[in-house]
Formats: C-alpha cells, structure tokens, sequence
C-alpha cells in the first residue's frame, strides 16, 4: 500500500500507574480510507483513540496528524488540527438541553462567523446526509438511539472535517440499524472522501467497511492489512478472535497451575 | 499512632491538592474574563441569560421565604433578650443589622448553594460521565469557557441580587412579626430599623455575597468537571460540592468579617 497516509504514529508508550497500556504502536492511517482499529475488550484501543483526538497525552512516541504532531501542543494549534477532524462518541455523546439542530450547530456557531440562516441550511444538509430530514426540533430524549448516533455523526461532519473518529458505532444498536451505521460511514468515505478510523470489535461490520484493519492486542500491533489478508492470516489469536471462540491462543480457563501462579504474583 | 498520623496527613494532603485545582480553575476563569474584551464569543450572553434565569429568577420565591423566616425568628429571639433591658425598642435595630450583615449573605448563599451549587455539579458531572465534555473539548471548544463560565458569571449576578431580597424579606419578617405578634410600635420600630443602618453594613454584606458566589460557583463546577465513575461518583460530586461549598462558605464569612470590621480602618 503506498498511499499517503493522513495520520502517522510512531512507538505510542502509555502507561497508567505501574500498567503499561500502550507499547509502542507505529502504525500509518492512509487517506481517504476506512481504517478499522480491532481487539479485545482492554487491548488499549479506546484508549488509543483517545490519544489521537488529544484526550490524551501519551509518555512517549508522536502523532502526527496531517503532518503536524499533536504531543505536547498547546491548546491553541491544537483547536486549529481539532478543526480537521469529527469524532462521533460511543454513547453519541449530544447536549441534551439542545435540540437535534442547535446540537449540529454548535462547532459551526462556534467556529465561524456565519449568519444564522446560512447555519440552518449547513445543518439541514448534515442532517439530510444522516437521514434525518425534519427532526431539527426535536431534542435528544425524543429520539432513538440510532437516530442520536446520526446526529452525532452530522455533528461530527458539520464542519467538512478531513478524518472522522469512531468509536464503536455499533454499539448498543440493532442488527439493522447498526449497518445503517456502516452504509453512513461507506458513503461519506466514498463521497467525501473521508479518512474514517473506527475502533470496532464487531467483525460483521469491520469485515464490511474496512479498506484497511490494524489489529491490536496488550498494547501492541498484532497485524495490519486488507479485510481478506486478516481474514486468512495464520495467526491464532487473530483466528480465534475472528471466529469468537472462547478456547484458543488467549485460554479462558486457565490452568491450576498457571492460576496459582499468577495469584502469587501479586 | 502511626495510623492515626498518616490519615491526618493523608486528609491535609488531599485537601491541599483539591485547594491547588480550585486556584487552577479560578486562574482559567479569571483569565478568560481578562481575555473577553479581546476575543469574540468569550462570554455568551444567551447562556449567561439562561443561567440567571435557571438559578436566580427561579430561586426568588425560597428566599423571599427562608429571608422571611429568618427575620421573623430574629425578632422574635432579640425582644425576649431585650425585654430584661427594657430596650425591646431596639429589636428593628438589631435585626435590621444583623440581617444586612451577617445572616441576609449567609442564608443566601447556604440556600443557593443547596439549590443551584448540587445542581451545577450533578449537570457538570452527568455531561462528564456522558462524554459530553470530551465532546466539547474534540470540537475545538474549551470546556471551562463553554461550561464552567456562564455559570461563574450568573452566579456572581444572581447572588448579591437575592442578597438584598433575603435583607429586605428579613427586616420584613421581623417588622411584621414585632408589630403584629408582640404589638411594638410600627412607625418607632421602622424607625429604629433605619437608624442604627449604615451603608457600610450594607456594601460588606455585598462584598461577602459575591465572595461566597465565586466559591460555591468554582468548587460545585470543579466537582462536576472531576467526576469519575458513573452515578456513583455524580452523587459522591453532588454531596462533596454542597458539604464543601457550605465549610467554604463559614470560613470565608469569619475571615471575611474579621478582615472588613478589624483589620481595615473603619
């Protein structure tokens, strides 16, 4: 793959206490595709996300995000490469005292200084693009849950950001509505032309929409390729991670021995 | 012993570091005051509105109340006294001071504090745990700016405000419960009231006031903004910030009346 990548990191160390949640990830983000950060619960996925939309400051290691690196930088040029991308939060994250309008409004009052009529149309656009034509007055409490995560999406996108962040978009959704999620994601990085980077540990919908998949585990990078190349890769973590088996390379059961062990430990 | 020791400096260590993240906070928001002359859309006047609307317009009636009862109990309290002097005649004096001094700040803002204080926490905190805030900050926004200084400023407004309607319903109480339950003379009684006021009683009650908004203010929003957990911690913010705006509160009463009737020159 040589495309040019948007996002770059180069050996991400985090670490919590005495936990080292991050060990070194370098990994490259190709533009204008969907990269699908996959692992198990407590790989350090969310927590990587976190860094890279500036939560977050890592111990060591840079991001760098269209060419400039977020470690260390001041809330100033900081707000300025925030302006380059959207993140749509798990639990979509609105302002419930505003309406679905007011709340795809906000980054763009906030931001610039366009009229309020200009404004309505920019929303009523990000809200036809999620599907969601003539719900600008309804507030978040009246919605369904899918129906928040467009309006988060719409929000995210409400100032034609270059990258947009996700984190588990089809969490908590059902089947249908969680791959009208995806179609969302595939259109806007087809039409937009969108870098998108989902973290995910639905294979279904990460098989579907990933152009790339980078696979982590404890903090590192188990593998990174296409869907079919993950799909036919020899690792066995990977494999039982795929298939959802519970025995495999990570055992659920652990030995008496290896159990003992790893009380005495501590 | 050792235990015993160790939990004491434990409790002055945590209160220290608490004591250093309120500086921190009060720092931001003075700064962003100072920067508002100089940078658009700083302060919102929609939200500063909204707010004093919420805390202030809406806590009218339960001061009016409380200011109310107060006065009367204040009466009430002081004749009985003054009746072994024989100088009931001084019951308007004594209330009318004391309440614009000491108990009209004080009433105000122990109520405010258990009204509007808990809810700015339990709000901040809730918008913490729904990733609200990260939210914010991923759009560029500055949470303390789009949160933390409406709030401030409505506060500083509305408190001093209800101040002097809590003064006002508390030489009403008084004046009512004098004449009506314990026949005192109305025209001596009003009389007296205005006699022993002076205009310094009046402008330090103010200056306490507004000291005691800046406290309830920062520390209810900080408790908010470090919520961690779920509804667990939001509650453990609500109860930290009432109980510790309350202590906050008395003290800065005591060094407040020590430094304006001792320290400085009258």
């Amino acid at each position: 793959m040589q495309e040019k990548s948007i996002i770059s990191v180069r050996n991400l160390v985090k670490r919590f206490g005495n936990r080292v949640v991050l060990e070194g990830i370098t990994l490259e983000i190709p533009e204008g595709k969907i990269s699908v950060i996959m692992g198990g619960s407590g790989c350090g996925k969310s927590t990587f996300l976190r860094h890279l939309i500036g939560l977050y400051q890592p111990d060591e290691g840079e991001i760098l995000i269209d060419g400039q690196n977020i470690v260390g930088l001041a809330e100033r040029p900081m707000n300025a490469v925030k302006r380059k991308f959207g993140m749509l939060f798990q639990g979509a994250a609105l302002f419930n005292s505003l309406t679905v309008a007011e709340n795809v409004a906000l980054p763009i009052r906030e931001h610039t200084d366009l009229s309020d009529e200009i404004i309505k149309i920019i929303v009523k656009v990000k809200l036809e693009l999620v599907g969601l034509t003539g719900f600008e007055n309804f507030m978040p409490h009246q919605i369904s849950g899918g129906m928040k995560k467009r309006v988060a999406l719409a929000r995210a996108i409400a100032l034609d950001p270059k990258i947009v962040f996700y984190d588990e978009p089809g969490a908590g959704l059902d089947p249908i509505t969680a791959s009208m999620i995806d179609q969302l994601i595939l259109d806007l990085s087809r039409k937009l032309k969108i870098t998108s980077v989902v973290v995910s540990h639905e294979m279904k919908s990460a098989f579907r929409i990933a152009d790339q998949m980078i696979v982590l585990h404890r903090g590192k990078v188990l593998e990174v390729g296409t869907g079919p190349q993950i799909q036919n890769t020899k690792n066995p973590y990977i494999r039982q991670f795929i298939n959802g088996e519970p025995e495999g390379a990570i055992p659920f059961i652990q030995t008496s021995d290896a159990y003992l062990k790893g009380l005495l430990q501590n | 012993m050792r235990d015993f020791f160790g939990k004491i400096g434990e409790t002055s260590g945590f209160m220290m570091a608490g004591m250093g993240r309120l500086s921190g906070l009060l720092f931001e928001v003075f700064g962003l005051l100072f920067r508002a002359p100089f940078q658009k859309k700083t302060i919102q006047l929609r939200h500063l509105f909204h707010q004093v609307v919420l805390m202030g317009v809406d806590s009218f009636a339960i001061i009016c109340l409380v200011g109310a009862s107060v006065g009367m109990v204040l009466a009430l309290q002081a004749s009985y006294q003054l009746k072994q002097f024989g100088a009931e005649l001084y019951t308007g004096s004594l209330v009318s001071v004391s309440v614009t001094r000491e108990l009209g700040p004080l009433v105000a803002a122990i109520v405010l504090s258990g009204r509007v204080g808990a809810r700015l926490a339990a709000e901040l905190g809730t918008m913490k745990v729904q990733e609200e805030v990260d939210a914010l900050s991923t759009m560029g926004l500055n949470p303390v700016q789009y949160l933390v200084l409406p709030r401030f400023l409505a506060f500083l407004l509305i408190l001093p405000c209800l101040t002097v309607v809590a003064d006002v319903m508390g030489m009403v109480g008084g004046f009512l419960i004098s004449t009506l339950g314990l026949s005192m003379n109305p025209y001596l009684y009003i009389a007296k009231t205005f006699d022993a006021l002076v205009l310094k009683d009046i402008y330090t009650g103010l200056i306490k006031s507004g000291l005691f908004a800046v406290l309830i203010a920062l520390v209810s929003c900080h408790q908010g903004l470090s919520v961690e957990g779920g509804a667990d911690g939001v509650g453990r913010a609500t109860t930290s910030a009432v109980v510790t705006s309350i202590v906050l509160i008395l003290v800065m009463d005591c060094l407040s009346t020590a430094v304006m009737y001792y320290v400085l020159p009258a």
